[in-house]
């Protein structure tokens, strides 16, 4: 992507955080997107785009609520730059977006400035310069720097959820973004494609296909669209998770007849056995330190989430209510795991500490809840549901709050991925 | 006398038959049924000539398939029969423990069959808690044959997991028909 920004010069320097958004009760802030100027004249069409998809992005971020434009104050100078901050008095806007763009052929270049209304102050400019064709990219990068300003951590707004759907009659692995734009096919092998997994450095999908009469785990390398083969031992190759560092994978193999967690390099080579036990273990996830491991086990009888150092030591058993609790996913601050348990007869997500205490519940529908991941910031969980049907990706608030159907393919979606953020 | 030249003629004619299906690269083909005297299944000679009645009826029984996104056919015989397992369970059933001892009959019988055992689930659940069920359920199936005195090198197992399901609906009839072995045989 050729994207270039600028940092137009602040008054301020440090973000302040305008709304925490570990508070229970989140309060989203009201902000007011003013048109912006066509500077060059040339493509009005433009201006409608780039406010849809930047009051889309902060609208879904669930932080924010986008003040109607007849609620704007009568007087122009409220849109100068700066605005007349006392014009604003009577509004119920707190945070005031204007801005401009240029284009000249297949150039665009997009500038905005963000005004903090209560405190009377300019908070951050940036310019950003790319193709026409990178116009939802770079709005997304606006949202993601207009987020820092007002959350705290930027946005995630320029990430794509992978995961699996059978529109095609089987599974294949399809990217969309954030905002449920740009849906991708990327697997096209005809066969079984399960359990995506996103590498940290954004470039790879590992999953696993039946391409050859086995559960072998392949990459599909993303930039150059090519797939590759990985572990073909016979009996499971599946589940991969990749380590925060993206030197290892975790995943289930197939030892003395039942499938074990395993950890391998990248290349699929040096499988070394974690978990030991005469049970079924399955769905590895990694602590964001590197230490750990979370996996399914039904070595008590029923599945359920345990973790284990990566030497295969320490082992404890996480979930202890309901017969039926699996697919955990460990957040990337490390202190949240999320998991999908039965309750009732249906699947629900949930949450717990790494040390198993403040059990929460996050969905409550009339479907089945599954396959919970997180955001890169962990302030967001994807995950599939039945609620409305056929199952679908959804994407939630970490605290469950603001869920949104992700898209809508033919056939049945399951097991989201997340990517890395992309713009760092 | 001339019962047995009949027998020869039928064995050079199967090996004749034989090597013009693996000069053959077709990856679609017919179903392979009724031809019990064509193809011997045993050692051409004296194999063939102890061929007896479950041997020809296993033959004839044989079906070509191919699954949509796997590479490669087998053959499939309806007397092999499934075995089911109860929800969330990998251990065999007495009723499942007969079936597979007709099965292994039926293997020892027929000696030069390679299959592969595949260990299905219904639905419910997760996809990645059921491929660890259906390992376990294949290697489960595949110990007691092994028990029953089917040698190892002649099986090998798979996990389909929640992926092939043989009833698509929604309901404990489906459910119960789906969470099993199914076996299939690669060559002979």
């Amino acid at each position: 992507m050729c994207l270039t920004c600028t940092l137009i010069p602040a008054e301020v320097s440090r973000a302040r955080v305008y709304i925490d958004i570990e508070a229970p009760e989140l309060q989203p802030l009201p902000i007011a997107i003013a048109p912006l100027r066509d500077i060059g004249r040339s493509r009005p069409d433009l201006d409608r785009k780039i406010m849809d998809i930047l009051a889309n992005d902060l609208t879904i971020s669930g932080f924010f609520e986008i003040i109607p434009r007849n609620e704007f104050p009568q007087d122009p100078d409220a849109l100068a730059d700066p605005p007349n901050y006392g014009s604003w008095s009577t509004s119920r806007a707190e945070a005031l977006v204007i801005g401009g763009y240029a284009s000249k052929g297949e150039q665009l270049a997009i500038e905005f400035r963000l005004f903090d209304l209560v405190e009377k102050a300019f908070l951050i400019g940036k310019k950003y310069e790319g193709s026409v064709k990178s116009l939802r990219n770079i709005v997304h990068r606006m949202s993601n720097e207009i987020t820092y300003w007002i959350t705290g951590e930027r946005g995630i707004f320029d990430t794509k959820i992978a995961f699996v759907s059978t529109m095609s009659g089987n599974k294949e692995i399809y990217v969309v973004d954030f905002d449920g734009h740009d849906l991708r096919q990327i697997t096209r092998n005809g066969s079984i494609n399960l359990s995506p997994a996103w590498s940290p450095d954004g470039r790879l999908i590992a999953f696993t296909s039946y391409i050859k009469r086995n559960p072998d785990l392949y990459l599909f390398d993303l930039t150059r669209s090519v797939q590759i083969q990985l572990s073909t031992n016979p009996g499971l190759n599946a589940a991969p998770a990749w380590s925060p560092d993206g030197s290892r994978m975790a995943l289930m193999m197939r030892k003395e007849g039942n499938s074990e967690i395993f950890i391998m390099n990248r290349d699929g080579t040096r499988p070394k056995r974690v978990t030991k036990s005469w049970s079924s273990e399955a769905s590895p996830t990694w602590s964001p330190d590197g230490r750990k491991i979370a996996f399914v086990s039904d070595r008590a009888g029923s599945p359920q989430v345990y973790t284990t150092d990566v030497n295969g030591g320490n082992v404890k058993r996480l979930t202890f209510f309901g017969s039926y609790n699996a697919c955990p996913s460990w957040s990337p601050k490390g202190d949240k795991i999320a998991y999908c348990g039965r309750m009732d007869g249906r699947f629900e997500i949930f949450t717990v500490n790494p040390d198993g205490t403040d059990v929460r519940r996050l969905t409550e529908s009339s479907g089945n809840n599954e396959s919970p991941i997180w955001s890169p910031d962990g302030r967001y969980i994807a995950f599939s549901s039945t609620g409305e049907g056929p199952s679908r990706i959804y994407v939630m608030n970490a605290n469950g709050a603001n869920q949104r159907r992700l898209t809508a393919t033919k056939g049945k979606e399951s097991s989201p991925t997340w990517s890395p953020r992309m713009d760092r | 006398m001339a019962k047995k030249w009949f027998v020869v003629l039928g064995v050079i004619i199967s090996l004749m038959v034989m090597v013009s299906c693996a000069k053959r690269a077709v990856k679609e083909e017919p179903v392979v049924t009724g031809k019990a005297g064509e193809q011997a299944w045993g050692k051409p000679g004296e194999g063939a000539e102890r061929a007896g009645v479950e041997e020809k009826s296993l033959q004839a029984s044989l079906e070509r398939k191919k699954y949509p996104g796997i590479e490669g056919e087998f053959l499939e015989s309806s007397l092999l029969k499934d075995i089911h397992f109860g929800f969330d369970r990998y251990d065999l059933t007495p009723k499942a423990r007969e079936i597979l001892a007709q099965n292994a009959e039926l293997l020892l019988k027929n000696p030069r069959a390679k299959i592969q055992v595949e260990g299905h689930c219904d639905e419910r659940g997760t996809v990645e808690y059921n491929l660890a069920l259906g390992e376990r359920r294949a290697n489960t199936t595949k110990q007691y044959l092994l028990s029953l005195g089917v040698s190892e090198d002649r099986m090998t197992s798979i996990s389909y997991g929640e992926e092939m399901p043989l009833d698509p609906k929604h309901n404990e009839e489906a459910w119960a028909q789906n969470r099993r072995a199914h076996f299939i045989i690669l060559s002979r």
